[in-house]
């Protein structure tokens, strides 16, 4: 039972702030509020999602940011109304990021440079290609059906929630069930035995960053149809909350260990402090200390369960 | 027990539990000046949550520690190195980018005057290197020096630091046989000079060159101490064991089959040099030779984890081309590498996710793992592997190396690999799992696997082996067959 | 000597004719140089200056050098010491910070080379000013607001970062016309970074706690009013709660037209790109120029954003 606690330290956190925040809020355990900050939220899941993959296997992802804002702007380009089905400029949102993700892959399977270091290079490149690709101003004037994606709802239930939900299920039964979510904790945990054990390591490489990258897109694609334009300059920082996520949902930035689950409490514990502290109008100074504190005390609370084991 | 002025060190009733699981039950011991003492017990015995214990890494449960006549409370690992306990680990803890020098004195620089004053240090250091007649440069950086110069550096900071007690875990795991009787020398110059050591390791001949006196452990049990010269091997490895083993390597009467494996001309430069050799289903071949003579790179070639230069693989009568490791399983190779840590296991996977990591995607359709046939086949191997655990969910990083390492044949075996490459099969692995290793190595050649096993230790190479190839300095020297060979046949091709 | 004297006529010819046409090369060559550093090429605003800047060059015939100082005062410095080195005849800047681009202006001036800030101040003065006062932007936003509001209700307010000088002027503003109207209450201000996305967010957050309380926004650009925008349409708010915000970017002006946003701020970019360069053209002709010229605010609602759509 004490194990069990343990395992799920940040779990117990976030139910620790939810109950304080909803004492002193009394707006903050509604639904609706609920649907807003889960919908608020999606994006960032979608991102921590994908960065989450590229963490276990040792890696890291610094261009989500600006991978959302490329994809963003490709989707905005071909989402105009009466021009082409809106099939067309989602798929190519997510053609553009898991292009750029296989770019990333390829880097770095190739030529053995750090991810930090080659994703630092794509951040820059794909920020310069968002303000090529849109010569620096916003596009708007996209069509009914692409605004849907971000803003609209099935059954009452906002659309970025469908597609998170979605998303979390495929994301955790890879990692979970299926060869590639085996072979991505091997190669974190310890690459040499992974390739001595057979397991081709740089294609799995190339599937995380590609999986990343395909997030991304459909992150960007739902970023700019939520705010109904495809702007250069977005999604800047975006990678430094989903990688805060996946870790403070118990993802080793060593590699070898993290679950979907915790990313996705990692990515809701986030959304709920962003969205409580607005609620209770806290100074945007304060806000962004709290916020610091809450990431170091997860980390540092998981850091000492695991010292237990 | 009442303590004896004699003793520099003395343990009584030391207990330790972890999660509700005795590791340390009772245990008591006694260390007196100038003595070598072995502590000798399977892996799990508990010998190295007692040394964790004596170096302030752990805190005991209950009972008490006395040195020098005092009881020793401190739980730090600084306090306890300060008062003169020192120990010299098993993955050597220097620090590459340093100088000789700065390692010795590393965390205590300011006991040369408040700044960093290097000359002092380097004169100091290359002191206690003569002293101890090691012909290392104080300057050098320790990248530059070999495993053995780096456990001199450890010895030499232990006497730095005034040490009365140093315990070595496996010294020598990693050592030549010249550096191994240097370091034997050196020990016995420690002892000359009042120094008491506690000695852990597996190698039988050095316990009975160098110790005074042997305490068995056992299951986290004390067993006995003994007098060295009153302990036979044989009674020695009972008592370790709790039951005789009467003889080590067990008899292989399998059935040699048609040749299936064999390399010609094999090649990599500045490696290893126009190898050739054939085996048969079924048969053991042994390759001995010096530690750098290229057997571990000849491994590394086959299984495709380092590319070579020319020659040809042949496998069941086919050229084979293997690029990776990946093409090595498909063809129905396996490895067991020497070095387990490295490339055996990942540690932070189940005991099931390793044994199943080669074959998965036997156990897989469309993608998806088939979980309930990889549990079973899993469960079936860690039982008849003897696998000591918990359950098969637990992480391999928390087992023993003897039960680590039948993990990683465990995962070798479930690719029904037709050649078996065994790299220093029961490197730092105690008496019991090595002999459970040799009853495997027989069950495989009984289904018709054929092993290739490396080995440093020549009565596992004779006792084992059906033919030797032995290696020096990247050449192929001799291929004996087992009635021809002898250790000292061995010796000579090796250092040819 | 009839030789000698043909050949002295004709060399002299050839001198004239050689230093005329060297003559004729230089005054091509006297194109007047300007060296423009600009705060960001990822703000629309910036680049509609930047846009008017070349096109005013261009008709002038100035030689233009332009260069991103992409946020960084620091990059913004070196710029600056990278045109006193290539001595152009005019440095246009539109500074990064107040404090931290000051040094540039320094530099300049002690080169002895007109420097001319547009858009935004430093704390040094330099040789003259082009732009419009933000304060007076957030002035005419908010007294929009008051006005239609009767002077009496809830007001929130979105800032843009935190600390820069246009957040702390149009806060300036605001504040300056809220303590006119002791009935017009600020029951919230937060910060959305300038971004869109980022204050859709935050009003969503403002619509669970205060509701329907709120009567109006005021957005320090329109980026950020957009977004709050979308949050109250999509919660079906938008017919109870007025939204002002500043800049008249495209987005923003088609908002207005049909109505959803209620006004914006025109901030001139056209003017202070074309007045900028004008300035530094009469300074390095060395005729007279104002030494602040200020560019009016408009504001822009339902009735006249017919005459700022192209």
């Amino acid at each position: 039972m004490l194990n069990r606690l343990r395992q799920y330290g940040i779990f117990v956190v976030f139910i620790i702030i939810c109950l304080i925040l909803s004492f002193i809020s009394p707006q903050f355990l509604t639904v609706s509020n609920w649907t807003i900050i889960i919908t608020q939220a999606s994006i960032n899941a979608l991102l921590a999602f994908g960065v989450t993959f590229v963490i276990i296997t040792g890696g890291i992802d610094l261009s989500l940011g600006s991978m959302v804002a490329v994809t963003g702007v490709t989707a905005a380009m071909l989402a105009h109304p009466d021009t082409f089905p809106v099939a067309l400029p989602i798929f190519a949102g997510l053609l553009a990021g898991l292009l750029m993700g296989v770019f990333n892959g390829f880097i770095i399977t190739k030529s053995k440079i750090a991810p930090f270091i080659v994703t630092l290079g794509t951040m820059t490149i794909g920020r310069g290609l968002a303000l090529i690709l849109s010569k620096g101003r916003p596009i708007s004037n996209l069509s009914d059906s692409f605004n849907f994606i971000g803003g609209g709802e099935v059954l009452g239930i906002p659309f970025p929630i469908i597609v998170l939900i979605i998303i979390f299920t495929i994301c955790s039964i890879t990692l979970k069930k299926t060869l590639l979510g085996r072979y991505i904790y091997a190669v974190g945990g310890n690459e040499q035995a992974a390739r001595a054990s057979g397991i081709n390591v740089n294609q799995v490489k190339m599937a995380v960053y590609s999986i990343s990258g395909l997030l991304a897109g459909l992150a960007g694609v739902l970023l700019t149809s939520r705010i109904t334009t495809g702007q250069p300059n977005a999604g800047a920082g975006f990678e430094l909350d989903a990688i805060a996520a996946a870790v403070i949902g118990g993802t080793s930035t060593s590699g070898g260990t993290g679950t979907m689950t915790g990313t996705l409490v990692g990515v809701l514990l986030i959304g709920v402090i962003n969205n409580g502290l607005d609620l209770l109008n806290v100074t945007s100074y304060y806000q962004q200390v709290v916020m610091g504190i809450i990431i170091i005390g997860a980390v540092v609370l998981d850091s000492w369960n695991q010292k237990k084991d | 027990m009442p303590s004896n002025p004699q003793n520099i060190l003395q343990v009584q009733n030391l207990s330790k539990s972890f999660l509700g699981v005795k590791a340390l039950d009772n245990i008591q011991f006694d260390l007196r000046k100038g003595e070598v003492h072995a502590l000798m017990g399977e892996n799990g015995a508990g010998k190295s949550t007692f040394m964790k214990i004596l170096m302030g890494l752990l805190k005991p449960d209950s009972g008490e520690i006395i040195f020098e006549g005092e009881i020793l409370k401190s739980n730090s690992v600084h306090e306890n190195l300060r008062k003169g306990i020192s120990m010299i680990h098993q993955e050597i803890l220097v620090v590459p980018e340093l100088t000789v020098a700065q390692n010795i004195f590393l965390g205590r620089e300011t006991n040369y005057r408040s700044w960093l004053n290097d000359k002092a240090i380097n004169q100091k250091a290359q002191e206690i290197l003569d002293l101890i007649g090691v012909k290392i440069n104080a300057q050098t950086k320790i990248k530059n020096l070999s495993i053995a110069e780096k456990q001199m550096v450890e010895i030499s900071k232990a006497i730095s630091n005034n040490a009365k007690v140093i315990i070595m875990d496996e010294p020598t795991s990693a050592l030549t046989d010249n550096e191994v009787t240097m370091l034997l020398k050196i020990i016995k110059d420690l002892k000359a000079k009042g120094v008491a050591i506690i000695y852990i390791s597996h190698k039988m001949d050095e316990i009975y060159e160098i110790t005074d006196r042997i305490t068995v452990l056992r299951d986290g049990q004390y067993i006995a101490t003994k007098n060295t010269n009153e302990l036979d091997k044989n009674a020695l490895i009972a008592l370790m064991v709790g039951r005789e083993i009467n003889d080590l390597f067990p008899v292989n009467n399998s059935k040699k089959g048609e040749r299936i494996f064999s390399v010609e001309n094999l090649s990599t430069k500045g490696k290893f040099e126009n190898i050739n050799f054939e085996i048969k289903a079924g048969e053991v071949l042994g390759i001995a030779g010096l530690m750098g003579a290229g057997r571990t790179e000849i491994a590394r070639a086959i299984f495709g984890l380092d590319k070579y230069d020319s020659g040809e693989i042949i496998l069941k009568g086919n050229k084979v081309e293997i690029k990776s490791p990946e093409d090595a399983i498909r063809n129905g190779i396996g490895y067991v590498s020497e070095d387990r840590k490295a490339l055996g296991f990942i540690p932070a996977l189940s005991i099931k996710d390793n044994i199943s990591l080669s074959s998965l995607a036997n156990f897989s359709k469309a993608w998806f793992v088939n979980s309930s046939h990889e549990h079973e086949a899993a469960t079936q191997l860690s039982k008849d592997l003897k696998i000591k655990s918990t359950s098969i969910n637990q992480k391999v990083m928390t087992l023993s190396g003897g039960n680590q390492q039948k993990v990683v044949i465990g995962k070798v075996l479930l690719t029904s690999p037709t050649l078996v490459i065994l790299d220093e099969p029961t490197r730092g692995i105690d008496i019991g799992a090595k002999f459970e290793i040799y009853k495997l190595i027989n069950q495989l050649t009984d289904k018709g696997i054929a092993v290739i096993m490396i080995s440093s230790e020549l009565p596992e190479i004779l006792g084992m082996s059906d033919r030797i190839m032995v290696l020096s300095k990247g050449k192929q020297t001799a291929l004996l067959s087992k009635h021809e060979a002898t250790q000292e046949k061995i010796m000579q091709y090796a250092v040819n | 000597m009839k030789h000698l004297y043909s050949t002295l006529i004709i060399t002299v010819f050839l001198f004239i004719s050689c230093s005329q046409s060297k003559n004729a090369e230089n005054s091509g060559d006297k194109k007047i140089k300007v060296g423009v550093t600009l705060l960001s090429m990822q703000n629309e605003f910036i680049v509609n200056i930047s846009d008017e800047m070349n096109k005013k060059a261009e008709e002038l015939g100035v030689e233009l050098i332009s260069v991103d100082a992409e946020h960084q005062p620091l990059k913004q410095i070196e710029q600056v010491e990278s045109f006193i080195a290539q001595k152009v005849d005019v440095i246009i800047m539109n500074p990064c910070e107040v404090e931290a681009s000051s040094p540039a202006v320094t530099k300049a001036l002690a080169a002895k080379i007109p420097i001319i800030n547009v858009n935004s101040a430093t704390s040094t003065k330099p040789t003259a000013f082009v732009g419009s006062n933000d304060v007076e932007s957030a002035r005419i936003a908010m007294k929009y607001i008051a006005e239609k509001l009767g002077g009496k209700g809830n007001v929130v307010m979105i800032h843009g970062f935190m600390g820069q000088a246009a957040q702390i002027q149009r806060e300036q503003g605001a504040k300056e016309i809220l303590k006119e109207y002791p009935d017009l209450k600020l029951i919230a201000h937060q910060t959305g970074e300038w971004d869109r996305a980022k204050s859709m967010d935050l009003m969503q957050n403002w619509i669970q706690s205060y509701g329907s309380k709120i009567n109006a926004v005021f957005a320090q650009n329109d980026e950020m009013g957009l977004g709050a925008l979308k949050a109250l349409q999509d919660a079906g708010l938008k017919d109870k709660v007025i939204v002002v915000s500043i800049d008249a970017i495209a987005d923003a002006l088609q908002a207005v037209k049909k109505g959803t946003l209620d006004a914006t701020v025109f901030q001139n970019a056209k003017q202070q790109g074309a007045g900028a360069i004008e300035t530094a053209v009469k300074i390095a002709k060395g005729q007279p120029y104002e030494k602040e010229l200020m560019i009016p605010f408009q504001l822009v609602t339902k009735e006249n954003v017919g005459q700022f759509l192209k």
